[in-house]
């Protein structure tokens, strides 16, 4: 069963998996709109996903919004229920990357532009305040989709099993805030870029 | 920055688990506790370098893990976690010794960042204690019995100083009680090294079974009785010296062990499953004829051939005989401080006695008749009487012995540098298993004799 995009929720077990012509011996990744997500964006993360990570990415139908994990009192969506929710009914060898509007948070932290399960199967990631410039104004759609690029692999890397990296410029290093992400390139250090290739064969 | 060892307190779960995933994700090694006393038992268990913990709690709360913490493991930096409101309590944890606060929520980078600080915090406070440690080591005066005017000990203090900057493994071989370990940290103190540790281990007083745990550490409940995650000597050696004593004891097994750990400078740790990467130089030290050893298949070639690129040879006290009144003397001044005891000299006939004697246990056996000289002294000058247990004892070159004397206390020697392992022993001493037996029984030799 393919989902369309007034149905609400992630994905059940047990849905047909349109992706399941993959060679199921290596990962790929499904990318599932949580909401009203800009096309394009999520176009845009899953192209480089394939072409940085080497990972095959597929758009899935977008799932409603995750108002389950909605803290009225913050207006943020706490991120571990959303992935706690994503992660159910991932066929094995694909990881899932959510991607969404709304403001992300942990309970501990103020916000978070994306959070992923290390070792794990699901991400989730926000366009919320990628939008935003240091100066509070909107940002151009051009800057907004290459910041989203670089959060998305950032998250499906440590999905991946990769942790922080101290490297200079390299796309897994910690990010004090969005003007930060502007200055990275868009890639790896090498030793991260071989943790990857090992780690996208997928489990033995 | 490297890895932190994290322990994250809090009676919330999802912030405990949100705050423990998320210095995961950093790189970080997290441990967590529900609550005050579950914190404390794993403080117990395993060393940690920083502790995040919540104020408000039920049963013991921060402000008083917070003074357990400081009494317990003073080591261990503490950052206080409070909500909006609550600022005054995390003031008043500030004077209790916190090293820092946080108001939840708070901003990721701002965690990261404290962290970083509190990393260059714990470099400062760590270089601290090595340089605390140094200096009770130079008080303690244990640099300073390395000490000698004569020829061979000139030769020695020459070598220290040709090889101590040039970061290769040294093996120093000597007698027992020649002063191996001295020889060892005067390498290290004029080495590039001298900020970091030095971590002696005595191969030969470890039994085998446990070496490799003291060497490689373990991980808590690596086998029964690890109740806790305990570092090893090579890990604990890190930027400084690892000085292995008695080398010549280490089982075959454990060699092939060390020998890689010592060439990849990395390692597990008994029941880990991550390497540790530990950077230190080797200095071994061996009374033993580790060529003879080589050759007999007890010590293996590849790993010789590794702590062998230097070799100092350490001369025992009887070939050095001038430099005995000055060592005297050196005790002397120690023991008379140390006693409170009125000695002010050696009287030049027990001096005499002293350079006759040849010394077998070496400079640590004439620190020791120093030492029982000084207690049994009354007069106020070490006179030939008070050194009277000095000839009761070994003869040495102080008086004419016999040839039965000569053959008892040479087979006596050659048992002990074997373990009384009579078989090497005769090997040793080129004569038959039975006609060692007999002459043992002659001699009235026997272990416990």
């Amino acid at each position: 069963m393919v989902r369309t995009p007034d149905q609400k929720g992630p994905a059940a077990p047990g849905d047909a998996d349109p992706s399941a012509f993959l060679d199921p011996r290596s990962r790929h990744v499904q990318l599932l709109p949580l909401g009203d997500v800009d096309g394009v964006a999520v176009s845009v993360a899953a192209a480089n996903l394939q072409a940085v990570l080497g990972l095959p990415a597929d758009v899935r139908p977008p799932a409603g919004d995750p108002d389950y994990a909605l803290i009225p009192a913050r207006r943020q969506y706490d991120a571990l229920p959303i992935l706690k929710a994503m992660e159910e009914g991932v066929p094995p060898g694909t990881l899932r990357l959510g991607i969404m509007n709304g403001d992300l948070c942990l309970p501990i932290f103020s916000y978070v532009l994306g959070e992923a399960q290390v070792n794990g199967r699901a991400a989730v990631i926000s366009l919320f305040r990628l939008q935003q410039g240091e100066d509070g104004r909107p940002s151009p759609p051009g800057r907004v989709y290459e910041r989203l690029a670089k959060v998305a692999l950032h998250e499906v890397a440590h999905v991946l099993g990769l942790t922080h990296c101290r490297e200079e410029g390299c796309l897994m290093r910690f990010s004090l805030g969005v003007e930060h992400i502007d200055e990275l390139v868009m890639r790896f250090c090498p030793e991260c870029e071989l943790r990857i290739l090992r780690a996208r064969r997928g489990p033995p | 920055m490297s890895a932190f060892r994290i322990l994250v307190v809090d009676d919330e779960e999802a912030m405990r688990e949100s705050l423990a995933a998320w210095l995961e994700k950093a790189g970080h090694d997290v441990a967590m506790a529900s609550g005050g006393e579950r914190a404390l038992e794993i403080l117990g268990e395993q060393p940690c370098d920083l502790a995040l913990v919540d104020i408000k709690m039920p049963g013991m709360d921060g402000h008083e893990l917070l003074r357990h913490i400081k009494e317990d493991h003073p080591r261990v930096m503490v950052v206080m976690i409070t909500a909006y409101g609550s600022i005054e309590s995390a003031v008043e944890c500030m004077k209790q010794g916190a090293n820092d606060y946080l108001l939840k929520p708070f901003d990721p980078e701002h965690l990261m960042l404290l962290i970083e600080k509190l990393a260059k915090q714990k470099e400062v406070m760590d270089e601290y204690h090595v340089m605390q440690a140094r200096l009770a080591e130079w008080d303690a005066g244990g640099f300073e019995d390395l000490l000698g005017q004569s020829l061979p000990m000139k030769k020695v203090f020459r070598q220290i100083e040709e090889v101590a900057q040039a970061d290769t493994p040294v093996l120093i071989n000597g007698e027992t009680g020649t002063g191996k370990e001295l020889v060892a940290r005067a390498v290290h103190v004029r080495s590039l090294r001298t900020y970091g540790p030095f971590i002696p281990v005595n191969c030969g007083a470890v039994p085998e079974h446990l070496l490799e745990s003291e060497l490689f550490g373990h991980e808590r409940g690596a086998f029964t009785g690890a109740v806790k995650t305990r570092l090893g000597r090579l890990e604990m050696a890190n930027q400084g010296t690892l000085f292995l004593d008695e080398v010549g004891e280490i089982g075959l097994a454990m060699q092939v062990n060390l020998l890689r750990a010592l060439e990849e400078k990395r390692f597990l740790r008994l029941g880990g499953q991550r390497e540790v990467e530990s950077d230190f130089r080797l200095i071994c030290a061996t009374h033993r004829d580790l060529d003879r050893l080589v050759e007999e298949g007890r010590i293996r070639s590849d790993f010789y051939y590794r702590i062998n690129v230097i070799t100092i040879r350490v001369p025992p006290l009887r070939e050095r005989p001038d430099d005995v009144p000055l060592l005297a003397h050196h005790f002397l001044q120690g023991f008379v401080r140390e006693m409170g005891r009125r000695v002010d000299g050696i009287a030049p006939a027990a001096l005499r006695l002293l350079q006759g004697y040849d010394w077998p246990g070496n400079v640590r056996e004439l620190k020791n008749v120093i030492e029982r000289a000084v207690v049994v002294n009354r007069s106020g000058t070490i006179e030939e009487d008070d050194l009277t247990f000095l000839r009761a004892g070994e003869p040495g070159r102080t008086g004419i012995e016999s040839l039965e004397e000569v053959e008892a206390d040479h087979i006596r020697k050659t048992l002990e540098a074997c373990g009384w392992n009579i078989s090497r022993a005769a090997r040793l001493l080129g004569i038959h298993r039975g006609t060692l037996t007999r002459r043992m029984k002659k001699h009235g030799l026997d272990k416990g004799s």
